[in-house]
C-alpha cells in the first residue's frame, strides 16, 4: 500500500515536470515575434503592419485554404499551421440578380470574397494590395492562384468583368485580435499591406473593408468569411457527410440611367433592393446544395448585413445541433430558425429527413422576398 | 467661311478656358464640422482655373521641368504609376493630348501650379465652389447626390472625356463634378475635438460627429472628404486629376 501511494506520488511528479517543461517549448513554437505574448494560451502582441509598393501582378488570391461560396476547403493537416495568405483589392463588375450588375468593391474579384479555412491556433501572414486601379480578370486560369478561381470559373454566376474604381481600402479580419488602427489601416490605391494575426478563438467570422464610410464599402461588396475550425473539432465531425458555407448579405441598389449604383438613402433606411445567399439571388438555386435522405448537413451561416439580421431557417428540417458563433462551447439543440445580426454566425447542422427539395430561407420574410432564399435538393437513402 | 466660323468659335472656348474664372469670396458652412467651435468660415475671392490641367498643359510642364518627367521624378515625390498612361516621358499622346492630366501626385499638381504662378485650392475653397455651383445652377439635393455617388460607383476613367466638355455652371466653372477627382492642397483631413486630434478619424461609425446636416446629399460631399483623405500625397490613380488657384 505504502509503495503504491509512492509510485503514484513519482508518477505525479514526473507528470508535473514534464507538463512544466513541455508548456514553455509549446509555447515558444506559438511565438515568433519580439513583443509577442501569451494570455490563456492565445498568443497577442503582434508585430506593425507593413505599408509599401510592389510590382505585383500575380494572382489576386493567393493561399490554398481560400475557396469560393459555398464550398469550404478541407484543412489535410494536424495541430497548427503557418498560412501564407493574399487578397487583393479589386473592382469588378458582378451580377447579384438577373439583369442586375453593378460595379463591385471586391476582395478578389467576388462578392462576397473568398473563404479561408483555418485551426484554432493558426497564424495568418496576410498581404493585401489595393489594386482597384487595375482592371483584374479572375475568369481566367490563374498559375499560383488559391483554388478559389477554378470554383469561381466552374460556376461564374456573377459573370464578373473587371472594372477600375480607385479608392482607398482596409481589411479587417474579426477573426482577428490585434490594435485595429495599425492593422486594419486604410491604403491609397497601389499601395500594399502586410500584417500578421493569429486565429484565437475557433468561430466563422467575417471579414470586411473598415475605409469610411464603412457603410458604404460594406454594401458595395467587401466582406466575406473565415473560418477558424475548434482545436478539439466539434462533437459530430466523423458523422458529418456535407459541408457548405452560406453568407448572407443585402445590396442597396438604384437604377440610374442604365447602371445600378449604391443608393445611400437608402442604405441608411435600411431598405435594400436585394438580399442574397452567397452573393445572388439565385446563387443557391442555380447550384443548388446537394445531399442524400438521411445525411448530416453542416452549414457554416454568417450573415454579413451590413445591417440587416438573419432568422436563417430551412424548411422541412430542424437543426440537431447548432453552435452560436461557430464555438463548441455554444451548443443548442433542437432550433428551428437561428437569429444572425449582422456578423453573426453559426455552426448548424441538420438531418435530412427524406429525398426531396429542402429551402433556406431569411424567415424573415421581406428579406426571402428580396432574394435570401436557396435550395437544397436531397437525393435518395444511401447505405453507407 | 463656315470652316473658319467653326475655327472661330472653338478657339473662343479655348480662350474662354485659359483666363482663369473670378469666385466671388463669401461665408462657407462647412460641410463638414471639424471644430465645434467653428460654424462659418470667411472664403476670400479667389481665381479658379475654369477645368482641369489637361495632358497637354502637362505636357508643356514636364518639357521645361525634366525633373517632372517619367522616370526622373524620386520615388517619394510619386508613386510608380506615374504618368504610365503617357506614350512617351515626353508625350502624352494624339487621343488623351485633351483629357485631364491623371496619375500625378499631389507633389507634382503642385509644382505645376507653381509653375504658373499659382497653387491648389484649399478644400475649403474647393468645397465653396462646389456649394456655389449647386445654388446658382439650381442642382437639387437628389440631383447632386445621385451624380456623385455613381461616379463614385463607376467614373469610367478608361473613357475619359475631355476638359471643359461638360457645360459651364453659372459661376464659370466646368465638371468640378463627374469627370475626375481633384487635388486640393490640404487633401488630408484631420478631424480635431478642440486641440486634439480625434481619435476615431476615417474609421467605422464617424460620420454623425462630423456631418453639418444628414441628408444623402451631404453624405456624398462627405464621402468625398473621407475617401481624398486617405490618398498618401505621392498617390497617383486613372481617376485623379487637379486645377490651379491663385490669390487675388
Ligand atoms: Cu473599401
Amino acid at each position: 500500500m505504502k509503495t503504491q501511494s509512492r509510485r503514484l506520488c513519482k508518477l505525479a511528479m514526473v507528470s508535473l515536470l514534464l507538463g512544466s517543461m513541455v508548456i514553455p517549448v509549446a509555447n515558444a513554437q506559438k511565438l515568433k515575434h519580439e513583443g509577442e505574448f501569451i494570455v490563456d494560451g492565445m498568443v497577442f502582441g503582434l508585430p506593425k503592419a507593413k505599408v509599401f509598393t510592389e510590382d505585383y501582378s500575380g494572382p489576386p488570391v493567393v493561399g490554398e485554404y481560400l475557396s469560393a461560396l459555398p464550398h469550404l476547403q478541407k484543412l489535410d493537416y494536424k495541430g497548427n499551421k503557418e498560412h501564407h495568405v493574399r487578397m487583393d483589392v479589386i473592382s469588378q463588375k458582378v451580377e447579384i440578380a438577373p439583369g442586375v450588375s453593378y460595379t463591385a468593391w471586391t476582395f478578389g474579384g467576388s462578392v462576397p470574397g473568398p473563404t479561408l479555412h483555418v485551426r484554432e491556433g493558426d497564424r495568418v501572414v496576410f498581404t493585401m494590395k489595393n489594386r482597384s486601379d487595375e482592371a483584374v480578370v479572375v475568369t481566367d486560369p490563374v498559375k499560383g492562384g488559391s483554388p478559389y478561381f477554378e470554383q469561381l470559373q466552374a460556376n461564374p454566376y456573377q459573370k464578373n468583368v473587371p472594372a477600375i474604381t480607385p479608392m482607398p481600402h482596409s481589411m479587417d479580419f474579426h477573426s482577428g485580435t490585434v490594435a485595429a488602427d495599425d492593422k486594419w489601416r486604410s491604403i491609397a490605391p497601389g499601395e500594399t499591406i502586410e500584417f500578421e494575426w493569429v486565429a484565437n478563438y475557433p468561430g466563422v467570422y467575417m471579414y470586411h473593408c473598415g475605409t469610411a464610410s464603412v457603410l458604404m464599402h460594406s454594401a458595395m461588396g467587401q466582406y466575406g468569411a473565415v473560418v477558424v475550425s475548434p482545436k478539439k473539432g466539434f462533437s459530430t465531425d466523423k458523422k458529418v457527410d456535407h459541408e457548405f458555407v452560406v453568407v448572407q448579405s443585402e445590396f442597396y441598389l438604384e437604377k440610374i440611367g442604365t447602371e445600378y449604383v449604391y443608393d445611400h438613402t437608402a442604405a441608411m433606411a435600411r431598405d435594400a433592393s436585394h438580399v442574397a445567399f452567397n452573393g445572388h439571388v439565385s446563387a443557391l438555386s442555380k447550384t443548388p446544395l446537394r445531399a442524400n435522405a438521411g445525411d448530416r448537413v453542416r452549414l457554416y451561416v454568417l450573415n454579413v448585413g451590413p445591417s440587416g439580421t438573419s432568422s436563417f431557417h430551412v424548411i422541412g428540417a430542424i437543426f440537431d445541433r447548432v453552435w452560436y458563433e461557430a464555438s463548441p462551447e455554444n451548443e443548442w439543440r433542437g432550433m428551428q430558425t437561428v437569429l444572425l445580426g449582422a456578423s453573426n454566425a453559426a455552426v448548424i447542422e441538420f438531418i435530412v429527413p427524406e429525398e426531396g427539395l429542402y429551402k433556406l430561407v431569411d424567415h424573415e420574410f421581406a428579406d426571402a422576398e428580396r432574394g435570401a432564399a436557396g435550395a437544397l435538393i436531397a437525393g435518395p437513402r444511401v447505405k453507407r | 467661311m463656315k470652316k473658319l466660323a467653326s475655327l472661330a468659335v472653338l478657339l473662343c472656348a479655348a480662350s474662354a478656358w485659359s483666363e482663369p474664372v473670378v469666385i466671388d469670396g463669401g461665408a462657407f458652412q462647412s460641410p463638414l464640422v471639424l471644430d465645434d467651435e467653428v460654424v462659418s468660415l470667411p472664403v476670400a475671392s479667389f481665381k479658379l482655373d475654369a477645368v482641369q490641367v489637361s495632358n497637354r498643359d502637362f505636357q508643356k510642364f514636364v518639357e521645361k521641368n525634366p525633373q517632372w518627367q517619367r522616370g526622373n521624378v524620386p520615388g517619394i515625390f510619386s508613386d510608380h504609376n506615374y504618368l504610365r498612361h503617357w506614350q512617351s516621358p515626353l508625350q502624352a499622346g494624339e487621343d488623351i493630348n485633351d483629357l485631364p492630366v491623371t496619375r500625378v501626385s499631389w507633389y507634382a499638381a503642385r509644382a505645376y501650379c507653381e509653375s504658373q504662378g499659382g497653387r491648389l485650392p484649399s478644400k475649403d475653397e474647393w468645397e465653396y465652389v462646389s456649394q456655389q455651383i449647386r445654388q446658382l445652377d439650381g442642382i437639387s439635393d437628389k440631383e447632386y447626390a445621385r451624380h456623385v455617388f455613381s461616379w463614385y460607383s463607376n467614373p469610367n476613367s478608361e473613357n475619359l472625356k475631355a476638359v471643359g466638355s461638360g457645360t459651364a455652371s453659372a459661376n464659370g466653372i466646368h465638371d468640378l463634378h463627374g469627370l475626375v477627382s481633384e487635388w486640393v492642397e490640404d487633401f488630408q483631413l484631420l478631424m480635431t475635438n478642440g486641440d486634439d486630434a480625434d481619435l476615431l478619424t476615417s474609421s467605422c461609425g464617424d460620420t454623425a460627429r462630423f456631418m453639418a446636416n444628414y441628408d444623402t446629399a451631404s453624405y456624398a460631399t462627405f464621402f468625398r472628404y473621407q475617401s481624398r483623405s486617405n490618398y498618401q500625397p505621392h498617390t497617383t490613380t486613372s481617376t485623379l486629376g487637379f486645377r490651379c488657384a491663385w490669390s487675388l
